[in-house]
């Protein structure tokens, strides 16, 4: 039997974590149509150098550098995709983020009015003044230069096919911020210098992906990256991996049914979403909000700030290392056996014990923990992906035997997750500059999975039995009538030794969002019937 | 016999494609599989009267695609796949499947090549009488078929569609002239259309725009 899933016709970054390949470096590069012709002729030539999900399985076969592609709807507009295909989206795609601010909390500090000035240059009559995505990641700054070059040429070629087309018909924007400027023509991105792994408040990040059936990846990565079956954690059998159609229109997915998308099939087949978000850190409110109050909380400022994420700030997870001293220890040997593994001096029983160390980093469930006494209900990685936990140890607790899966809650609001921090936190933790995450999520269906989770996981507390609290990291906090900041979190307690739960109050909005919007990555084969003009529906 | 109607045939094919993908990507096509390249192909090929296969004698139409797979009907279905990607080709033709594989073979030789040249077995066709065999091997029977046209010859045909257009034109132009007026137009009309004359001037194969489709 042929592979289910066409690989090849799967654009990379939707199958694959490009930062697990060694590319620390990227730019997101965004366009306007204003030709359909010049539009179309840019994705026809573009599309020979776009990176496809085939597995790297030798490192030879890793290149220097990926490029891909993704549009929103008035960029699929502004390529005469025919309106009865696009009559086939969903609204909230054809919305765009910034109309869907309610939902998903684009509100207050995250308000649109406050983003890179590239996302708020709409034209008179224009609901999306961004068109197309164009993201690079490279192995060194050199080979990325060279990239955003091969392209910046490849467009000027396409406009240059139609002189008769008295404007540029494709318009590379101007206007994200950096530093000193407001006016950068790409959005600059790269893994901190020197800090591995780590964001910006100093917690390593992208550690447990998301694993689906054909996705072409090392097959042990759905240890805690695909869905729970109930048995072990701790082993391949307490994972099976989730259906490709929750990420891979065309694929059936987690109810045993394809995904909806536009017609005709071929040409929504091998898509997804994408969620882009230039999402800003407020390092110095992070950093004094855990020093402050981690001077009253026990265990001190580290162990809040792991309490926050639900894993140390060196990515031990909550559940499995209680402790500071545990996770430390646990930490500082994966490291040191990584470093002989790439020294090539690590034995035989090192490489083993170093695959079961990495293996401890995700495969943990909430089962043993469902007082939350380990890992808080709240915290950030509980309430993004919560397991089993939904379960709330009540075995059958879905009741329809159909459906009554420890993950049956979670299953169906599952994301990829794809990004890199950028700009600089340089001296004194600072709010002010440019500094943050690029977040870019994917799924078959942007309401059910991302604007669920942003609603109902990121910016409420109910399906975690935490009423109104939001995620303490990501949650849009606000400020009370004192107008002091609104955030709170439950610590809970521990009844096994006594230990009193503890109230985190006024705690301040800690990331905020300066940009962004919904986007449609098509496949391969996709792209090229955009560049041929043929969709045709009927 | 299900695959004719009179003198129409429906043909039907479904030729296995290679599994993976070439070890030589063509230019620009890095990664795509055997099944990819195949449909690439078919979306830039020429359409209407400039088909290739416009120029295969008596094709009433005809159409060419890539069947990826069966489509799942959700549970509590059971999912199954195909062994292989297909390449398919369907058409409704005039006379006898041999003679007409031998009109296709003479006329499109190369593009035949070029469409079928990632199709499983394929590399065993070298002249008419395997290409005759390679088709007969992926013919599918066609069942419960409709043929909406009349069974004549093409040719015939298209200068039946090109005489009534012309005719339905000739009325509206001389409406109300006199007997001798109109006799004498209808000469010329006869004289200009050659009804007997099925070579010209008729309809192009494979044109379906009216106001470009004659042939003069």
């Amino acid at each position: 039997m042929f592979s289910e899933v066409d690989l090849g016709d799967i654009q990379g970054n939707i199958v694959k974590a490009y930062g697990r390949y060694g590319f620390p470096v990227a730019r997101y590069v965004f366009y306007h149509i204003s030709s359909a012709e010049v539009g179309r002729q840019f994705i026809a030539d573009i599309v020979p150098i776009v990176t496809t999900s085939v597995p790297w399985l030798d490192p030879s076969t890793i290149p220097l550098v990926t490029t891909n592609l993704a549009f929103t709807y008035e960029g699929l507009r502004h390529l005469d995709v025919p309106e009865d295909t696009l009559h086939g989206f969903s609204d909230e795609f054809s919305m765009g983020m910034k109309a869907r601010r309610d939902i998903i909390g684009d509100t207050g500090p995250n308000h649109f009015s406050r983003w890179d000035p590239i996302w708020n240059a709409e034209e008179p009559g224009e609901t999306q003044h961004v068109h197309i995505l164009v993201s690079i990641n490279a192995r060194t700054e050199e080979i990325l230069e060279g990239r955003y070059q091969d392209i910046r040429r490849i467009l000027a070629n396409a406009i240059a096919k139609f002189p008769e087309i008295n404007k540029p018909g494709v318009t590379q924007l101007v206007g994200h911020r950096g530093p000193g400027t407001d006016n950068l023509p790409y959005q600059p991105a790269a893994a901190l210098a020197g800090r591995g792994d780590k964001e910006h408040f100093g917690y390593s990040d992208g550690i447990s992906g998301t694993f689906f059936r054909g996705c072409g990846e090392d097959p042990m990565l759905v240890v805690g990256g695909g869905k729970p079956t109930g048995k072990d954690p701790r082993t391949l059998a307490g994972w099976e991996p989730l259906e490709p159609g929750e990420f891979i229109l065309g694929q059936p997915d987690e109810s045993g049914a394809y995904p909806e998308a536009p017609g005709p099939p071929l040409f929504s087949r091998n898509g997804t979403f994408l969620v882009y978000r230039k999402l800003h850190q407020n390092v110095a409110s992070f950093h004094s909000y855990v020093e402050e109050e981690g001077r009253r909380f026990p265990g001190g400022k580290e162990a809040l700030a792991a309490k926050f994420a639900g894993r140390w700030r060196n990515g031990a997870p909550l559940v499995s290392f209680p402790t500071e001293a545990e996770a430390n220890a646990f930490v500082g040997e994966a490291v040191a056996l990584q470093q002989r593994v790439w020294a090539k001096t690590a034995t035989p029983q090192e490489q083993a014990r170093l695959a079961e160390l990495k293996l401890q980093f995700v495969a943990f469930d909430y089962v043993e923990d469902l007082e939350g006494a380990r890992c808080p209900f709240g915290a950030h990685t509980r309430r993004m992906n919560p397991r089993s936990a939904l379960e709330f140890g009540q075995k059958g607790a879905f009741g329809n035997p159909a459906f009554d899966t420890p993950g049956a809650l979670t299953n169906r609001r599952r994301l990829l997750r794809r990004g890199l921090p950028y700009g600089l936190v340089e001296g004194h933790p600072s709010d002010e500059g440019d500094h943050g995450v690029v977040l870019m999520l994917l799924n078959a269906d942007l309401s059910r999975q991302f604007e669920f989770v942003q609603q109902q996981w990121v910016h409420f507390g109910n399906d975690f039995k935490l009423a109104n609290d939001k995620d303490p990291i990501l949650g849009n906090h606000g400020t009370n009538r004192n107008c002091r900041a609104a955030g709170r979190m439950i610590i809970e307690g521990d009844a096994k030794t006594n230990t009193p739960p503890y109230f985190c109050g006024n705690m301040p909005t800690l990331v905020e969002t300066r940009g962004g919007d919904y986007f449609f990555v098509p496949s391969l084969t996709c792209l090229r019937m955009i560049g041929l003009g043929i969709v045709d529906p009927t | 016999m299900a695959n004719k109607s009179g003198n129409a045939y429906a043909l039907t094919l479904l030729c296995p494609i290679l599994q993976g993908s070439p070890k030589q990507a063509p230019e620009g096509m890095s990664d795509q599989t055997y099944a990819d390249l195949v449909r690439y192909y078919l979306q830039r090929l020429r359409v209407n009267e400039q088909s290739p296969m416009a120029r295969v004698p008596n094709t009433y139409l005809s159409r060419l695609w890539v069947l990826n797979d069966v489509p799942y009907q959700g549970r509590p279905a059971v999912l199954e796949h195909l062994k292989s990607n297909y390449l398919v080709f369907s058409s409704n033709l005039h006379g006898e499947l041999e003679a007409y594989l031998k009109g296709m073979w003479t006329a499109i030789e190369r593009e035949i090549r070029e469409i079928l040249q990632y199709c499983v077995g394929f590399d065993r066709v070298t002249n008419l009488e395997t290409f005759i065999e390679y088709i007969k091997l992926c013919q599918v029977k066609t069942t419960f078929f409709f043929n909406g046209s009349t069974d004549e010859p093409l040719a015939a045909q298209l200068k039946s569609l090109y005489l009534k257009q012309e005719l339905s034109k000739f009325a509206f132009e001389n409406q109300g002239k006199s007997p001798a007026e109109l006799q004498a137009a209808f000469r010329a009309f006869v004289a200009r259309t050659q009804p007997a004359n099925l070579a010209r001037p008729t309809w192009k194969a494979g044109a379906y725009h009216l106001d470009r489709v004659v042939l003069d």
